[in-house]
């Protein structure tokens, strides 16, 4: 069995999860029986805009935890691989944040025997503040209102307390500039299958998420969640894999248009990005919230790359140095771009370094299997 | 117009014995590099190059053995690597990618070291500041 439709039994689950909760059943089984010693899940925090990551380990919990939350784009690759290495967990995984794990056991951070990840098909998050102004400007609602969001068929659908729902096409939102961020828009992975499983709902019926199964231990949990009676499946039809698999098509050749447009088109000149590169004021954001960046001593910090206080930044000894130790493995997560207080367009810049080298080596990061070229001790012949 | 300034890394092994080869062979070349002599070509990280440029390098040089005869196996083949990347940073940088260079000299190929920094100078000083 490769392709599943899978539904939980629980009905508490049902009704908080989305497309018949099978995440939050595959991970209530997988608690309960012991499998796991907890689980890093998003939880609602404050409204839907307000994703926190929590630790979790007894079922009430764990039902706290259902239903999307696209207007939280968090990732959980870090806090894993700096606070929870040493303890087997199940997490579930956006295609970023599974691509960030894979390469975080590429540089020996975690071990992938200790973690189970439930990939979330994903065609993009949106950031939190752009997500309440954009409800307010086209949905012509209180952003406080909206009790829960999903994005299907290309739409973005908001659901309001009085369980009224209002949809826009995310077309129509990206061309004023709102809807998906940035580097969402121009991301090619969509379903994260590094990932034991991987759930969406592109292709399933109605109240069922769609599964496709990536590897062994990913089979074994199915089927110890159906012995066990968490989750109820059934096959889906041909037809359903080939709409699933136009859905990621679609996606991935829009992704590509996309990239053209904002690393071509629309790309700074050298000189205009050089001048946006040197308001850079050295905070060092970036390299905190990278997932890449991993190293126990950091080259930034060494003292001979030091600049005195009095000095401008020169962006070649921040993003340059930056860019030698992670552009290649860039996994385009957007998050230094979020966390900038300068608005420099660093995931785009970093995306085109890795774009060229991808180009040249074959290397995908996060994808590829084995780690990436550049580290192999290899003699391979290329052309000069 | 000022004089100017090329940074150079040659490997102990190659590289730095074809600059020594050039000069007991009496071989003239630009006196405007500056060597500074590294273990092995792929001891050079991306670091140093940007330092170097950071410092106010017209150009930096990097010489090591010819793919094969590395010292230590393979340490010039992970230096091309590297190299490669460097090139795509620059381009974002906005440093002109002549202004780096790389090359493969031999302990015996004064004359090689000779031609290629004699070029390399050439080219510097026809780049518009």
């Amino acid at each position: 069995m490769e392709y599943l439709q899978v539904k939980s039994t629980n009905p508490e689950i049902l009704e908080g999860g989305e497309n018949g909760g099978a995440v939050t059943a595959i991970l209530l089984s997988l608690l309960e029986n012991e499998d796991v010693d907890g689980i890093l899940n998003m939880k609602k925090h404050d409204d839907v805009y307000d994703g926190m990551p929590s630790y979790i380990t007894t079922p009430e919990e764990l039902l706290e935890t259902t239903g999307s939350l696209h207007c939280a784009p968090i990732m959980t690759a870090d806090i894993i691989a700096k606070y929870l290495k040493d303890s087997k967990i199940a997490l579930t995984t956006k295609p970023c944040d599974a691509m960030a794990i894979d390469e975080i056991i590429k540089r020996n951070g975690l071990n992938r025997d200790n973690i189970f990840m439930i990939g979330l098909n994903c065609g993009g998050t949106v950031s939190p503040l752009k997500a309440e102004k954009m409800i307010e400007l086209y949905y012509d609602v209180d952003p406080k209102d909206v009790v829960s969001e999903e994005i299907n068929k290309g739409k973005f659908i908001i659901e309001l307390a009085n369980g009224e729902e209002k949809d826009v096409k995310i077309d129509d939102l990206e061309l004023e500039g709102y809807g998906r961020r940035e580097n969402c828009q121009r991301c090619e992975l969509k379903i994260p299958r590094k990932a034991d499983i991987a759930c969406g709902n592109w292709g399933s019926s109605k109240g069922y998420t769609f599964v496709e199964i990536n590897t062994e231990r990913g089979e074994e949990v199915i089927q110890n969640a159906i012995d066990k009676g968490y989750i109820e499946v059934k096959e889906p039809s041909e037809k359903q894999v080939a709409i699933r698999k136009k859905v990621e098509n679609v996606m991935i050749k829009m992704a590509k248009k996309k990239q053209k447009a904002q690393l071509e088109k629309e790309y700074p000149s050298p000189d205009e990005l050089q001048d946006i590169l040197t308001r850079c004021i050295k905070c060092y954001r970036c390299r905190d919230v990278c997932p890449i960046c991993n190293c126990k001593v950091c080259s930034l910090e060494k003292e001979y790359l030091q600049q005195s206080p009095e000095e401008k930044p020169d962006p070649l000894l921040m993003h340059g140095i930056r860019m030698g130790h992670m552009a290649f493995s860039c996994i385009n997560c957007g998050q230094c771009e979020d966390v900038c207080p300068v608005e420099i367009p660093l995931a785009k810049i970093y995306q085109r370094v890795q774009l060229k080298y991808r180009e040249e080596t074959g290397y995908v990061p996060g994808v590829t299997s084995g780690k990436p070229p550049m580290y192999s001790p290899d003699k391979e012949e290329v052309a000069e | 117009m000022e004089e100017k300034k090329i940074i150079g890394f040659c490997c102990n092994w190659c590289c730095y014995g074809g600059a020594d080869n050039a000069g007991t062979g009496r071989m003239s070349y630009p006196p405007n590099i500056r060597i500074i002599r590294v273990m092995c070509s792929g001891r050079i990280n991306p670091d140093m190059i940007f330092k170097a440029f950071h410092e106010g390098a017209d150009g930096v040089f990097v010489g090591g053995c010819h793919l094969g005869d590395c010292h230590y196996d393979a340490g010039n083949y992970k230096w091309r690597r590297r190299a490669h990347l460097i090139r795509f940073i620059l381009d974002e940088m906005n440093i002109d990618q002549r202004r780096f260079k790389h090359e493969w000299v031999s302990a015996s190929e004064g004359s090689k070291f000779q031609k290629c920094i004699t070029e390399f100078y050439d080219e510097l000083c026809q780049i518009e500041e």
